[in-house]
Formats: C-alpha cells, sequence, structure tokens
C-alpha cells in the first residue's frame, strides 16, 4: 500500500517529502529531554547548601573552636554571597533555557517570559563567563516565538533554530555550571571536614573529655557530622553528573538537528534521558 | 598578569587543603615538643591556610597572578615537597617559620597581590631550603 501510493507521487512531491522526514526535528524527544533536564536542573533549589551557608557554617565552627560568645556573629561573606550570584544567574539562564524549550517542542503557548533570563545574561555581575550575544538574541525572541508557534513545521524550524543559536553558550554555561557544582562547592565541604577532624584531633590530644562515656560520645558526634557532609559532598556530585549528561544530551540534539530520522533521534536522546532520571532518582533520595 | 582558570584555582586550593593538614600533622607528630603558644600559632596558621584553600575555590576564576603557569608550578613543587616531609621535621622552629611564610603566601594570593605573590613563593622556597634556623 505504502509503496503503491510513493509509486504515485511525482518526483518533486517525494523527493521534498523524503528531505521533509530527514531534516525536521523530533519534537516528542525534544520535548521529553527537555521536561527531564528541567526536572533535574530544579533539584538545584533542593541542594540545601550554598557558598554563604559554608562561610556562615565556617564563622560558627571558629567561633565554636575558640569559645567565642558574642550577641551577634561577626561574620564577613561578602565575596561568598557573589559567587551564589553568580552560580543563581547561570542556573536561571539554563533552568529557564530548558523550559523554553520544552514548550516550544510541545506546543505549550503559555505566557512565557524570557526576561529575567535576558536581564540576568546582561547583568555585570556575570562575572567571569563570556556569553555569546546571539544567545541573549535567541533567549529575548523565545517569547515572541511560543505565542507564534502553532503550526509543526513552523515549530520545528523555530526549535532547530533555538537549539544551534543557544548550543555554544549552553555547553559552556553547563560546563560552568558543572565546575561550581563539583569542583568548587564540593570542594568547600572538604575544608569543612578537616576543620572537623582537626577539632576533634585537638579534643583528644587535649585529654579534655576524660570519661570513657565522653570519648565515645565524641567519637560518636565526630563520625556523624562526618557522614552527613560526606552525604552532602555525595549529593553535590550527583547533581553535577546530570548536568554533564545533559550538557551531552544537547550536543546530540545540536548535531543532530538538520538530518536526523525521527527514530534515530529518539533513540539517541533516551540514552541521555534515561541516564539523567537515574540521576534524579539518586538525587532525591540521598536529598530526602 | 592574568586570570587563573577553574583548574589551576582548583590545583591552588589542593595545595592549601593539603599544607593545612600537614601543619595539623606536624602538631600532632610534635604536641608534646610544642609549647602552648607554639600549638596555638600553628593551631591558627592552620585554620588560615585552609581558610585560604576555601578562599580560592569561592573565587576561583577571579583570582590573579603573574606568570601564572611558572608560579603554580613553584608552588606545587614546594608544597608537595613540604607535605611529605613536615611530618618528620624535627625542627620546631623551622615548622614554625614555614608556616609563617605559606600565610603570607596565602594572603597576597586571596588579595590579589601578585608582588606579594612573587615575594612570597620566593620567601616559602628559601625558608624551606635554609638548613638552619
Amino acid at each position: 500500500m505504502r509503496t503503491a501510493l510513493l509509486g504515485k507521487m511525482p518526483p518533486l512531491v517525494l523527493v521534498t517529502f523524503t528531505l521533509f522526514l530527514f531534516s525536521c526535528v523530533n519534537l516528542k524527544s525534544v520535548g521529553e529531554f527537555s521536561v527531564t533536564s528541567t526536572e533535574s536542573l530544579k533539584n538545584f533549589e533542593k541542594i540545601d547548601y550554598s557558598f554563604l551557608q559554608h562561610c556562615l557554617d565556617r564563622c560558627t565552627d571558629e567561633a565554636i573552636r575558640k569559645y567565642e560568645i558574642k550577641r551577634a556573629q561577626e561574620c564577613s561573606c561578602e565575596l561568598y554571597q557573589e559567587a551564589d550570584s553568580v552560580t543563581q544567574v547561570i542556573y536561571n539562564t539554563i533552568e529557564g533555557y530548558f523550559e523554553g524549550l520544552g514548550h516550544l517542542s510541545q506546543n505549550e503557548l503559555t505566557t512565557y517570559s524570557s526576561d529575567a533570563v535576558v536581564n540576568a545574561l546582561t547583568a555585570e555581575e556575570f562575572g567571569p563567563v563570556q556569553i555569546d550575544s546571539r544567545f541573549a538574541t535567541a533567549f529575548s525572541s523565545l517569547s515572541n516565538t511560543l505565542l507564534r508557534a502553532t503550526t509543526d513545521s513552523y515549530r520545528r524550524k523555530k526549535t532547530a533554530q533555538y537549539i544551534e543559536e543557544a548550543n555554544e553558550s549552553m555547553q559552556v554555561l553547563l560546563e560552568k555550571f558543572e565546575v561550581i557544582i563539583s569542583t568548587n562547592l564540593k570542594g568547600e565541604l572538604r575544608f569543612k571536614r578537616e576543620r572537623l577532624y582537626a577539632y576533634y584531633m585537638d579534643m583528644k590530644m587535649n585529654q579534655t573529655v576524660l570519661s570513657e562515656y565522653e570519648k565515645g560520645q565524641a567519637a560518636t558526634d565526630y563520625y556523624q557530622a562526618l557522614e552527613a557532609i560526606q552525604r552532602k559532598e555525595l549529593e553535590l556530585e550527583v547533581f553535577g553528573e546530570s548536568l554533564a549528561e545533559i550538557a551531552k544530551g544537547h550536543q546530540v540534539l545540536y548535531d543532530n538537528r538538520n538530518k536526523l530520522s525521527v527514530k534515530n533521534l529518539q533513540e539517541l536522546l533516551q540514552e541521555y534521558s534515561s541516564h539523567v532520571k537515574e540521576l534524579v532518582s539518586e538525587f532525591n533520595k540521598l536529598n530526602n | 598578569m592574568a586570570n587563573l582558570t577553574s583548574d589551576q584555582a582548583k590545583q591552588l586550593s589542593d595545595n592549601f587543603y593539603y599544607l593545612g593538614m600537614a601543619i595539623g600533622d606536624f602538631r600532632y607528630e610534635n604536641w608534646e615538643r610544642l609549647s602552648l603558644d607554639e600549638n596555638k600559632e600553628l593551631s591558627e596558621t592552620q585554620n588560615m591556610l585552609l581558610q585560604t584553600g576555601e578562599d580560592i575555590l569561592a573565587f576561583s576564576t577571579t583570582l590573579i597572578m603573574d606568570e601564572v603557569t611558572e608560579s603554580l608550578q613553584k608552588i606545587n613543587s614546594i608544597s608537595a615537597d613540604i607535605q611529605g616531609t613536615i611530618k618528620t621535621l624535627r625542627n620546631i622552629q623551622k615548622g614554625l617559620n614555614i608556616a609563617a611564610a605559606l600565610l603570607i603566601l596565602g594572603v597576597a594570593i586571596t588579595n590579589r597581590d601578585t608582588k606579594g605573590i612573587g615575594d612570597s613563593i620566593k620567601n616559602v622556597y628559601e625558608t624551606w631550603s635554609s638548613p638552619q634556623l
């Protein structure tokens, strides 16, 4: 039947139809990948730790170590707050992008506004990360695209264009975000561990604790605190891994935006979506 | 003068982490031989070195240095040497001096004082190489 139908088609129509099939982006796969990525990214808001929190904890640890009792804690954490601001802007940008991509690929004509992201991208405090101006332009035109993207062919074209314009910046941002989380923020916890070790070692060497019961209690307290830090480190590591997977998945989207058949793209993206889902599940177990 | 990359900042932070650990190990190994004041001084230095490592991670790519690669190589090399031998160092005064020199280097890095960084690296190297203090 299919052969018979194709046989009756004029050659030009057949070529156009084939080209269309092979050039279109599989919107369902893009939509699924975007939703999974957004869900994973939103876990950032569940991470109960930040540079500022680390700085405040450090002040508390120091006050305890020195046995300083003050009416209010004196803590200078401005630069740590700055590190949080940069991280927040990067997060907002990536999350906003995938949310937009999800809406676009699923034909959800929402009142999505890209203003916050565009403002963030042009903010001075964006720091050392360089963003391609085309990316900011792609964002600012997203709201408009979403409102007009009513037909499938138009959406496909716009989705491919959106992915194309965003990929370079997305790769930079996702890599930077991963470094901040997996190396910098997680790395801060290693220092917290060492300070904890020094505190209990000093206590032991000074023979502050004398009774057997107190010794046992001190050792228990130490290992409980150590475990809590290690759990947080693992949580950050898992979140960082999911960022790397999202970046790889987006690269696949970019590489195949114009040349893959529907089935192939679905298979390729499925691998990344599944892995991100597994990491989301792992993260949630650690976060509970 | 150039900004440090994320990798370079991580490497530098690692050095201060391990140096803080090394000073701690030196204290615990020589606990009985250290006076109360010496122990306190080293404990403060240990904490400051750890804080420097933490600050480096938070500031990351906003840090600057002259001849970054060369400076980092020098810090890496001397840091590895100190970590490997300070625990068994018998000369308490040398331990105190090297701790103080490292502290000055840390302050120069977090203050983005490029001249201070160069001078401090030299000072750490000379302090550590000196046979008698």
